[in-house]
């Protein structure tokens, strides 16, 4: 059994070692084998054809071995199996085992083997069972490879002189290789040389053994590779029969199944009489649809009934700092811990990193219900309308607007500051020339300034506060008016020479009215008084009278600016909305600017240049560009330039009043930090 | 060689540069002209020890002064490597370095204090005879009490000009150079429409400011006179005001034009006066759309005038038109003519940009140089009287700079107001006169431009 065995083994360890052959022997050795075979078959044909005879597998075998013993050398022969002797002799303790299941398999053999090749078979026998006896039971039968480069091509190496390293990193050497002239004095020599094989692979001499060139020769001939294996063995039936009473029936297909059935035409007769009696009609409709759906039909693309559902947000992937066992770096200090308290509640981490020895030690997310709870709740409140957004690239949106490079010139830096009053500044005003400007102010007094040096020139004290101030237009008479309280003075400014003056003085007297006219004329609505303290007109009780009504959008106008076109009108609104009319094209605004967060104060609108301002109780100032084209086709163009900063907020209140000088793009504001301040480009 | 001895211990091993040490200073300030090796990282002050040194070498009693370098006209401002990488100068060969003292006050003197802002300065009259009108140089305000004054020295008022009735805007010493100190004449415009002429003798000594009266009143403009120039030789004046015209003016004193009609209007009152004249203009230039601020007269044939319509015009004196005109988008403060050939115009606009052009460039008309140290508007700018190079500028930001064309950077900030400085003039060509919104009149003298 054990022989069996080892039979199987050397099977299929020759069938493993032919296919290492094939891989691994160049061609070229095979074919030389194979001629070898070839001549020396031919050339020994008559001699051993009556042995062959027989058997057709063993005579290939017996061929081979033939061929090996054949010729003259039988003295060397013998002479070798001295040597295989000996060598075996050298190793007596496993010598004898050896030869034991040399023995054994001899015997098995021997019943087919002729008696005549006993001898080599035994030679043969005993290298295959050296072998049987070095091979293990792994898979792996081979001895290790001597050559360590890997599956890589021999060629890489073709140059070097060692092929790859051994375990102790040292490089295998290359052996010196025979040169053509010593192989071939060799194979002349030696009989046997062409069984000798150079591995190139392992870069060693392999002697093929009788087995294997015997192997080597039915593979060429296209047969099995071993001898034992039969391919025409006789075909055995697996199946028993015997018990097998009921064989497949043979009858014929009976007539019945060729008429057609009498019931079924009746009942076809009865369904067309009540067709044509009515008493079955056919709907063309199809059949509602069964309420049937299918369970695992994908739903998310379909609509469903009932809520919608909204997927939980994604997640950030944890980082190291969520380990339970996080780098002593991702560990922050207690002081960072105490300095979370500090932050809001939103910009805390999430997860503050701790160190846990183990996962097992890691306790229950101490969130988990409060989170779950936040979600449901969010569920529960979040909207449930699918609200379809629309992709538009927000910057195609903005309109296109020139840069504020082109725009230029337009106030832009603070030079100038005029201080002196003590309280807000309610208003200013410029002198038509742009030399002077007049301030009023809540304490009372009202100023003229130069514009150039920030000097005051001339204060009046008039006691109330000052709600406006406004020049005279006419550069001729330097005059100004001020409203204070219900009181409206004209004054003199002082700036003229003394024709000016002169003319002045003879404008500003009046004679002193008794009582108020009751008549219709313009003169009856105001009172005209001598003011002798100051040496101007006093207007008293000025009633107002509407004189055209305008259409504004916003909650509550605070001013007015007219566009020097006049067909354009600046609306600006305590709501902090500036609107921009355009009186051809309609009554409502053309522009609504939403900039201020507070009240709009003022509004103006340069008399030269294409700027409008706007002034707010926010501090800042605002300019636009406002371009009004002649061609009517054109919408004016309105674009946002500069934000005016400098004011200081004083009782809720920052910047009451700002006024474009005439000439120059500079824009003065009034604060209520009792400030003037000049903008220049 | 090691020259620098102080420094020679010290010194880590860093790049050497070979330079030569030039001046075109008097002899005392020659130093031996060999080549030496210095640290490429010297700065101006180390550069300046050396040179100190290299002098103190052959002139034992030689008291340190610091210096100013010049590689290929060009201020050396930084470290010397620095200034080689910037420029792209070789160091492999020999560097001549030209030193030249350095321009900055030695000395601030008392503020001279006035009753109200002081709104021009004007101490330009540098007579011929140097050595014998030195002393009797004077400095004249303009203020905004309505009052000129004249200043002989730190605090001492000699003569206050009486008679406008709004704030003086600009004075101007209209004295022929060389006349005798006995007879000066000077002019003032105010914001009451008129430019008003005084004579006073600037050798009287005085102890009390004595008060004297214009003995001629120009009128004819229909606003504020802005500014006002004086002829080189003294004959006439020009002004420029915010009604946007330049008027000529005669200064000369001879009544031959029969002006006295107003003359005798002044004898009514109780003392007597000196007879007043009235002038009217000779010509006016029109074409201004603005307020003109500043006006300059450097030569006979022609007049700069800067103006708040963002131009700068150069008007020909005979003919009344202008030849040129340079825009410049902002407002025109101030103006000066001067510097090289005295044909550079500097000029302060409603920024804190100085700007300088060339108006000999032909094509372009963008400003050659621009320096922006100031933080708020130039209220006054005066190019040195002997130096092309040399500049003083008045900020509203409080601060007076010197500037050299040869460097961006100021050569010394003066910022002894507290408050806006409205004016700015070189006086006696070594010292800085500036009047701001203080009231103060500051001197900075010591400043040694060669």
């Amino acid at each position: 059994m054990k022989q069996r065995k080892q039979n199987e083994f050397k099977n299929g360890k020759d069938k493993a070692k032919v296919q290492k052959l094939k891989s691994k022997l160049e061609e070229e050795t095979l074919r030389r084998i194979a001629e070898a075979a070839a001549a020396e078959e031919s050339s020994d044909d008559s001699t051993f054809v009556s042995v062959s005879e027989d058997d057709d597998d063993e005579s290939l075998s017996e061929d081979g071995s033939s061929i090996s013993e054949s010729g003259s050398e039988q003295s060397k022969l013998s002479n070798d199996e001295d040597v295989d002797q000996a060598s075996e002799s050298d190793n007596p303790s496993s010598g004898s085992d050896d030869d034991d299941d040399h023995q054994s398999g001899d015997s098995v053999r021997d019943r087919d083997d002729n008696d005549n090749y006993h001898g080599e078979d035994k030679h043969g026998e005993s290298d295959d069972s050296r072998e049987v006896v070095e091979e293990s039971d792994s898979s792996e039968d081979e001895v290790a490879p001597r050559n360590t480069i890997g599956d890589v091509p021999l060629e890489w190496y073709k140059d070097e002189e060692h092929i790859g390293y051994d375990l102790a990193g040292k490089k295998i050497k290359k052996k010196e290789r025979q040169s053509k002239l010593d192989s071939f004095l060799a194979s002349v020599d030696d009989s046997k040389n062409w069984r000798k094989i150079i591995d190139e692979y392992n870069d060693e001499e392999v002697e093929l053994t009788k087995e294997e060139t015997k192997l080597v020769r039915r593979l060429l001939k296209g047969k099995a590779p071993h001898a034992d294996f039969d391919p025409h063995a006789p075909y055995i039936d697996w199946f028993d029969w015997d018990g097998a009473k009921h064989p497949l029936s043979n009858a014929p297909e009976p007539k019945r199944r060729f008429i057609p059935s009498k019931w079924e035409s009746k009942k076809v007769l009865r369904l067309v009489r009540a067709i044509r009696e009515g008493r079955i009609k056919l709907d063309d409709k199809p059949n509602e649809k069964a309420r049937l759906y299918d369970l695992w039909h994908d739903s998310s693309s379909s609509g469903r009934q009932g809520l919608a559902y909204i997927p939980a947000p994604r997640r950030k992937v944890g980082g190291h700092e969520e380990s339970y066992r996080p780098s002593a770096e991702y560990i922050p200090t207690q002081e960072e811990i105490n300095s979370y308290q500090l932050l809001f509640e939103e910009d805390r981490p999430k997860v503050i990193p701790k160190e846990y020895t183990s996962l097992r030690s890691v306790p229950a997310y101490s969130k988990a219900v409060q989170e779950m709870f936040d979600r449901c709740l969010d569920l529960y409140l979040c909207p449930r309308v699918r609200k379809n957004r629309i992709n538009i690239d927000p910057e195609s949106l903005k309109p296109k607007l020139p840069s504020r490079k082109d725009l230029k010139p337009y106030p832009t830096t603070c030079y100038l500051e005029y201080k002196g009053h003590t309280g807000p500044v309610m208003t200013i005003s410029t002198e038509p020339t742009g030399q002077w400007i007049a301030s009023g102010s809540k304490d009372g007094t009202v100023r003229i300034w130069e514009v150039e040096t920030g000097r005051c020139l001339r204060v009046w004290d008039l006691g109330e506060s000052i709600d406006e101030v406004a020049w005279n237009p006419l550069p001729e008479l330097p005059i100004f008016a001020v409203a204070a309280g219900h009181d409206v003075f004209i004054l003199n400014t002082g700036c003229g020479n003394n024709e000016e003056d002169k003319k002045i003085e003879e404008l500003l007297h009046v004679e002193p009215q008794k009582a108020m006219d009751d008549s219709d004329t313009t003169a009856s609505i105001v009172n005209w008084g001598q003011d002798d303290k100051h040496g101007g007109i006093r207007l008293k009780h000025f009633k107002q009278k509407l004189v055209k009504k305008l259409e504004a959008g916003v909650r509550e106008i605070s001013s007015i600016a007219i566009h020097p076109g006049g067909d354009n009108v600046i609306v600006g609104s305590r709501d902090g909305k500036l609107c921009w009319f355009d009186m051809d094209l309609s009554s409502r605004p053309y522009r609504v600017l939403r900039c201020h967060p507070k009240d709009i104060t003022r509004v103006a609108c340069h008399r030269s240049y294409p700027l409008f301002a706007s002034c707010s109780d926010d501090s800042t100032a605002y300019i636009f560009h406002g371009m009004v084209y002649s061609d009517l086709n054109q919408n004016p163009l309105i674009v946002p330039l500069e934000i005016l900063r400098g004011h200081s907020t004083t009782d809720g209140r920052g910047v009451l009043d700002c006024k474009f000088h005439p000439r120059q793009p500079w824009l003065f504001t009034a604060g209520a930090d009792s400030l003037i301040k000049l903008y220049c480009h | 060689m090691d020259i620098d001895g102080n420094d020679g211990a010290s010194e880590e091993p860093s790049r050497q540069v070979q330079v030569r040490f030039v001046t075109k200073l008097k002899l005392q300030y020659k130093a031996q002209p060999a080549s030496i090796a210095i640290p490429a990282n010297a700065t101006r002050f180390r550069l300046s020890n050396i040179v100190n040194n290299l002098i103190q070498k052959g002139n034992e009693d030689w008291e340190p002064e610091p210096f100013d370098f010049l590689i290929d006209g060009e201020l050396v401002r930084m470290s010397l490597e620095e200034f080689l990488l910037a420029k792209g100068i070789s160091i492999e060969k020999v560097l001549e370095i030209e030193y030249i003292k350095a321009v900055a006050p030695r000395k601030e003197e008392e503020p001279s204090l006035h009753d109200d802002w002081v709104s021009a300065v004007d101490g330009s009259n540098d007579g011929k005879a140097e050595l014998v009108v030195l002393s009797y140089r004077y400095i004249l305000t303009g203020c905004y009490d309505s009052f000129g004054r004249i200043w002989r020295a730190v605090g001492t008022c000699t003569h206050v000009l009486e008679g406008h009735s709004g704030p003086v805007t600009s004075v101007c010493i209209c004295s022929p150079k060389g006349e005798s100190v006995m007879d000066q004449t000077v002019a003032t415009a105010s914001k009451d429409r008129t430019v008003r002429l005084w004579k006073f003798d600037a050798e009287e000594s005085l102890n009390q400011p004595k008060k004297i009266r214009a003995f001629k009143i120009l009128r004819g403009h229909n606003a504020a006179v802005q500014s006002i120039g004086s002829e080189p030789s003294g004959a006439m004046v020009c002004s420029g005001s915010w009604d946007c015209t330049i008027n000529l003016w005669d200064a000369s004193a001879s009544d031959n034009e029969g002006d006295i009609v107003s003359v005798k209007k002044r004898k009514k009152g109780g003392e007597h006066q000196e007879p007043q004249s009235e002038g009217e203009a000779l010509s006016t230039f029109v074409g201004h759309t603005q307020c003109v601020s500043s006006v300059v007269w450097p030569e006979r044939g022609t007049i700069y005038s800067a103006s708040w319509d963002h131009s700068i015009r150069r008007w020909d004196v005979a003919t009344g038109k202008d030849s040129q005109s340079i825009f410049c988008g902002k407002v025109v403060n101030c103006l000066d003519i001067g510097g090289e050939s005295s044909a550079l115009i500097a000029a302060g606009c409603s920024d804190p940009i100085l700007r300088i052009w060339d108006p000999r460039k032909p094509g372009t008309l963008s400003p050659i140089y621009q320096f922006s140290s100031h933080n708020s508007w130039i209220s006054s700018i005066k190019w040195h009287n002997k130096s092309w190079f040399h500049l003083v500028s008045a900020s509203y930001d409080g601060k007076v700079m010197l500037w050299d064309l040869r460097t961006a950077w100021p050569l010394a900030v003066i910022d002894t107001h507290t408050e806006k400085v409205l004016c700015a003039d070189w006086w006696k060509n070594d010292s800085v006169v500036s009047g701001g919104a203080d009231s103060n009149l500051c001197i900075s003298s010591g400043i040694s431009v060669q």
